[in-house]
């Protein structure tokens, strides 16, 4: 198997994670990518091995100027130069390993975090919530990144340690001891400092959150507040809430400048000592005056390591709570898998779609209106006939259950419009390719639901030379007004052009000139196939093949709207909005 | 390698519609903030040049030290040698507190500026400004741009300023102690120079692309989760599975860019930290051979040498950051460059009487909306404005309302024209409620005030009440004090609605322009809210853009609205009785009259 590269990205095929635990999770990605944390931890020893060994050199260098010795000053500084080159090509050999570690890891966990969230599709947002993930997709992507990033770098930083070491214990017992002991005992006592820190850091975070939170909304509701007022609150409120962030970070500063000042003062300490002893050895002759350089040399370069020490100790620790957090996302699993679904649908054009729990029949080939008393009926009664939720599991479409037919096939065979459809961002273009039947063009769509002005008004903000399909829809369509949202979405599901269709509320937002064009259209263009619209408004109704009233979500009428509009006292009040306590 | 695409275009993924500061204003800006702040950078940088001083102290007493050890001579005592060590070390540790910890005083209290001025202006904006340019471009630069600038203020600034004090130190301590040596020195500089002239023309562009692909990747994931519904009902797994994948090969793309840029990089800046070290070891080593400098003094050198790496690797290391703060200051700076339209704060109104005189108007030069509209609404009246969408229903409201001025034509309040009046005296007299329904982070009753800072518990309920809003209200958690808002109780699109239109009521102008403002709601509560509201705003002059015929009905006047040209006005009657689009319409939505 090759190491997997930069170029390789993004992988085919991301895996199958072990989740049973967080460490068990962090072993199999690091498994996953082997090759260049080998490589990664070779290349780091070699680069801080060479730069561990120039500390020696240059004492070697003092010593020949003080016997004398030109040549060995000459050969010395061809080594230093060689060194130097070595250590610089291991580094950046090193640097590449490292940044493949963490952009292989990143990028496999963000497939498989989209792949988990596409395969549970709606239940996600229930499970768990959409900042959750987020936030793991985000941060905590970047921490198992980052402690993969820094393995090349702890394994090098530990043969360099140990290298050093054992140059100063041959020199001397005591120097030697000094490092050995020293590094590790600096390590623990700046370790600790460092955990208060965190605290305090985590609640200024919180508090610059919350400042960023309030700016933000200040200048998202800005329009609403430039109608009516109120600017002068909001200054002042922000402004607190700023103060607040200035003298939370002062906090932290506080607590952080001693840190700092205490990484000046134990690591001076440290090569103070080695410096005192080594002067002391140089004095009665156990060691050269060079050695003595070369000591100072080494004390400094030992902090290399320790830092790296302290680095790695954090990585490892955030990786872990990281990998806890992603383990949760991954290790979800869809609530209606449990039926086996090995059943295929009827065939479509003669199958009624009918639902137990409302008793409402769908008779295939026409056009129904579902008119229900309350909204929050509407939404359950359509996603139930989606079927691929746990309560549609027991719809009937002819004698054959959803829940029984596989998710692939349903799906070919309803398309259901939920009441808030979300437009992905993109272009218009991308927006518009759905799996459908590829029988209907997207001119032809667009003309149904009536959305040419859409199109025009997108023109001005398109970036392909004037083409609206080139135009960029912004998350959620944000940038659409609601009736421009909800005929785009329209278009869409008729491009799909599904054999059962469900839409729910599909033109609530749209002015009642275009709701009649919509409703007209939709009764030619689904001519022969089984559509179903959840509305009140009496355009649709009126076209409507078929109209069920829906009480407390059960039926209770059915017929025309005319006949039910005559005949019907409460059709006539949900539909006519008359205020049904005046009759 | 060449750069994977244009990092403008992978970088800029909305577009700007506010200025950007040119870098006059950019420094005029920085300027103002030192004077603001002079004596604590004066204090930062002279705590700093303390602590670098004594960080000298070292390579001086190594010298001297190794001087003495080499000539036997008893030039200074080990153990002095130690305790002056020492001493320097706690002067270092001190002063380096103290500069670290004005630092950031100093940079918390310019960040704390920076925010604050930005936020003042943003909210000052000419509405109409806020209007075209949407609130992306704001809200972005209000995130995104106030985080780099942390970033840059936080680290980059205090650590390029004192590694940049260090360096001279270091500089000058080198040129008195061993002024030969110094020369060698020299060769750092064209490999520095030119390796890093090379390289800042590259990376900062190629690391903005870098981190915006990067946040496309995990926009995309967001994306994906929110809409999983969609994606479910739809059968886009697939699709959107690709769209990861390609974000992700998008930005990879980049991180090897930028990963070739460094590995370009660094071994010309490591040939510049090593050369001098090479030179100071040969050519100094010679000199002492030759008796011109003392061994001790070689000792000092080297070290100094040493001592010098760090500081310019931190200057290297943090510049690109400098550059990314200062695209942030640019945009941040960037909306005091918006110019104030005219207006003149004398004008006031004679009475409530709205006048639209043969109105033009468009967004862009040479394609108009409205093609010459003419009205008149009297004080008190209901006007509904029906029509199709993309008629100019909606442009026709936000110009009585002052937002945009007219191209030409007029639009006068009582005699005075609307758009030259301050936008603080337009919405005492015109408010405008539209659909965007935000809802503000903070308590119910914070949401209520800012229509009127000084309304009571009872006026705020009264104003909930009459939206139709008591229901719910009364059953939040905590009442007027619960949090809603991002973060807080969520409200539905419907409950924000009503919010917004209570709050019109509390604000209590004359004229009001609703645009679609029951439209998320129920359509049955929609039309109790009417009516209740109708009650409520008996006497007061309500221009509502509707798309329910209802509303319509309700009216006093009607006006059908298409093409950006009235075509029908007049009373539900008198348009029924024309029987034109109007009544076509009407007579199929009530058909049973």
């Amino acid at each position: 198997m090759s190491p997997i590269m930069l170029r390789d990205l993004p992988l085919t095929d991301p895996g199958q994670p072990e989740f049973a635990s967080a460490s068990s999770f962090l072993r199999w990605l690091a498994s996953k990518q082997w090759q260049t944390i080998v490589l990664g931890s070779i290349w780091g020893s070699l680069w801080l091995g060479a730069l561990a060994l120039m500390p020696g050199v240059i004492g070697r260098v003092i010593e020949a100027a003080k016997i004398g010795d030109q040549h060995t000053i000459l050969i010395s500084t061809a080594v230093i130069i060689a060194l130097g080159i070595f250590q610089s090509i291991a580094g950046i050999l090193r640097h590449r390993m490292a940044v493949t570690n963490w952009v292989v890891a990143s990028s496999r966990i963000q497939q498989l975090i989209t792949r988990k969230a596409v395969d549970l599709g709606g239940q996600l947002r229930r499970d768990i919530a959409t900042g959750e993930v987020v936030a793991v997709a985000s941060g905590d992507v970047e921490k198992i990144g980052w402690s993969l990033e820094v393995l090349g770098r702890l394994v090098g930083a530990i043969f360099a340690f140990l290298l050093v070491a054992v140059i100063l214990l041959q020199a001397s017992t005591l120097l030697g001891c000094i490092a050995l002991i020293g590094i590790p005992l600096l390590g623990l006592v700046v370790g600790p400092l460092l955990r208060p820190l965190e605290k305090r850091e985590s609640a200024q975070r919180k508090r610059l959150g919350r400042a960023a939170e309030l700016a933000t909304d200040t200048v998202a509701g800005l329009r609403v507040l430039r109608g009516i007022g109120g600017e002068d609150l909001f200054i002042e409120r922000f402004q607190a809430a700023s103060q607040e962030v200035r003298s939370a970070a002062v906090d932290v500063a506080k607590l952080r400048s001693l840190l700092e000042a205490m990484q000046v003062a134990l690591p001076g300490l440290f090569v103070v000592t080695v410096v005192w002893v080594g002067a002391h050895l140089a004095q009665n002759g156990t060691i050269t005056v060079g050695q003595l350089v070369a000591f100072y040399g080494y004390s400094a370069f030992l902090l290399m390591p320790l830092r790296i020490f302290m680095e790695a100790a954090e990585a490892g620790t955030k990786a872990y709570v990281s990998a806890g957090r992603v383990i949760r996302v991954l290790s979800l699993v869809r609530d209606d898998q449990s039926a086996p679904r090995d059943a295929h649908a009827p065939d479509v054009t003669m199958a009624r779609l009918s639902d137990p729990i409302s008793g409402l029949t769908i008779e295939p080939g026409i056009l129904t209106a579902v008119v229900c008393a309350e909204q929050s009926t509407a939404d359950e009664i359509s996603l139930r006939l989606a079927g691929i939720d746990a309560t549609g599991l027991d719809v009937l479409l002819g004698d054959i259950a959803l829940g029984q037919i596989p998710r692939d096939e349903l799906r070919d065979v309803i398309l259901v419009q939920d009441k808030d459809p979300a437009l992905l961002s993109g272009t218009l273009r991308q927006l518009l390719e759905v799996p459908g039947s590829g029988r209907i063009t997207i001119a032809e769509a667009i003309e149904v639901a009536s959305a040419e002005d859409v199109l025009d008004s997108l023109v001005d903000t398109s970036s392909g030379g004037g083409d609206p399909m080139d135009a960029m829809i912004t998350e959620r369509g944000r940038s659409l007004s609601g009736g421009q949202r909800q005929r785009l979405a329209l278009a869409r599901s008729l491009l799909a052009d599904a054999p059962i269709l469900v839409l729910d509320e599909p033109t609530s937002a749209v002015d009642a000139h275009t709701e009649a064009r919509i409703a007209g259209n939709l009764v030619d263009f689904r001519a022969g196939m089984t559509t179903v619209v959840m509305t009140s408004s009496p355009l649709v109704l009126d076209r409507a093949d078929i109209v069920v009233l829906v009480i407390d979500g059960k039926v209770a009428a059915t017929g025309r709207h005319r006949e039910l509009l005559h005949g019907n006292n409460d059709y006539r009040a949900v539909v006519t909005r008359e205020e049904v306590t005046s009759s | 390698m060449m750069p994977p695409e244009d990092a403008v275009a992978a970088s800029t993924l909305t577009g700007t519609a506010l200025p950007i500061a040119q870098e006059a204003t950019i420094r005029r800006y920085v300027r103002s903030l030192l004077k603001r702040h002079r004596r604590m950078f004066t204090a930062v940088v002279g705590f700093h040049s303390v602590a670098s001083i004594s960080g000298l102290v070292g390579p001086f007493v190594l010298g001297a030290l190794v001087e003495s050890l080499a000539t036997g001579s008893v030039g200074m005592g080990i153990d002095m040698a130690a305790g002056i060590f020492v001493v320097a070390l706690v002067i270092q540790t001190v002063f380096t507190r103290a500069t670290r910890l004005r630092a950031s005083i100093l940079g918390e209290e310019v960040l704390a500026d920076l925010r604050e001025d930005f936020l003042k202006r943003a909210v000052s904006l000419p509405t109409g400004v806020v209007e075209r340019a949407g609130t992306g471009d704001l809200v972005s630069r209000a995130t995104v741009d106030i985080d780099k600038l942390n970033h840059a203020v936080r680290d980059a600034v205090p650590q390029i300023t004192i590694s940049l004090v260090t360096a001279m130190f270091v500089a000058v301590a080198m040129v008195v102690s061993a002024p030969i040596l110094a020369l060698t020195w020299l060769l750092a500089v064209p490999p520095i120079l030119f390796s890093s002239r090379w390289y800042f023309r590259r990376a900062p562009q190629a690391y903005r692309a870098e981190s915006a692909t990067y946040a496309a990747v995990t926009s995309s994931v967001a994306e994906t989760v929110d809409s999983g519904r969609t994606i479910e009902l739809y059968q886009l797994e697939q699709t959107r599975i690709a769209e990861t994948d390609r974000r992700i090969h998008r930005w990879v793309q980049w991180e090897r860019y930028t990963l070739w840029l460094r590995c370009s990089w660094f071994p010309a800046i490591e040939a510049g930290y090593l050369l001098p070290l090479a030179g100071v070891l040969c050519f100094g080593g010679i000199l002492v051979i030759h008796g011109t400098i003392s061994l001790g003094e070689l000792t000092t050198g080297l070290l100094l040498t040493q001592m010098l790496t760090e500081p310019v690797d931190e200057m290297l290391m943090w510049y690109d950051e400098i550059q990314v703060g200062q695209a942030s200051l640019a945009r941040l700076v960037g909306v005091q460059e918006v110019q104030d339209p005219e207006t003149d704060s004398d004008l006031e109104p004679l009475d409530d009487r709205l006048v639209v005189d043969d109105v033009r108007f468009g967004y862009r030069a040479g394609k108009d909306v409205l093609h010459g509209i003419d009205l008149d609404v009297a004080p008190g009246e209901r006007l509904a404005l029906v029509g199709p969408s993309g008629a100019g229903k909606s442009t026709l409201g936000r110009l009585m309302a002052g937002i945009y001025a007219p191209r030409t034509g007029s639009i006068e309040l009582g005699g005075a024209e609307l758009a030259r009046m301050p936008a603080e005296n337009v919405r005492s007299q015109v408010a405008l409620v539209n659909q965007e329904h935000h809802v503000f982070v903070g308590t119910m009753r914070d949401n209520m005030l800012l229509a009127k800072r000084d309304a009571s518990d009872a006026e705020i309920l009264s104003a909930l009440d009459s939206v139709d809003a008591s229901p719910w209200v009364e059953t939040l958690p905590e009442a007027l004090d619960t949090e809603v808002g991002s973060g807080g109780f969520s409200l539905s699109p419907g409950q924000s609605q009503q919010l917004a239109l209570a709050r019109l009521i509390l604000a209590n102008p004359h004229t009001l322009v609703l645009d679609e403002a029951t439209s998320l709601l129920d359509p049955r509560a929609a039309r109790h809210l009417e009516r209740s509201l109708n009650a409520v705003l008996e006497g007061r002059t309500v221009i509502a853009i509707a798309h329910r015929l209802h509303t319509a009905y309700d009216a006093d006047r009607i006006a059908v609205v298409e093409h950006g040209l009235i075509s029908e006005l007049g009373s539900h009657d008198e348009l029924v009785a024309a029987d034109g689009a109007y009544a076509a319409l009407w007579r199929s939505w009530r058909d049973a009259d």
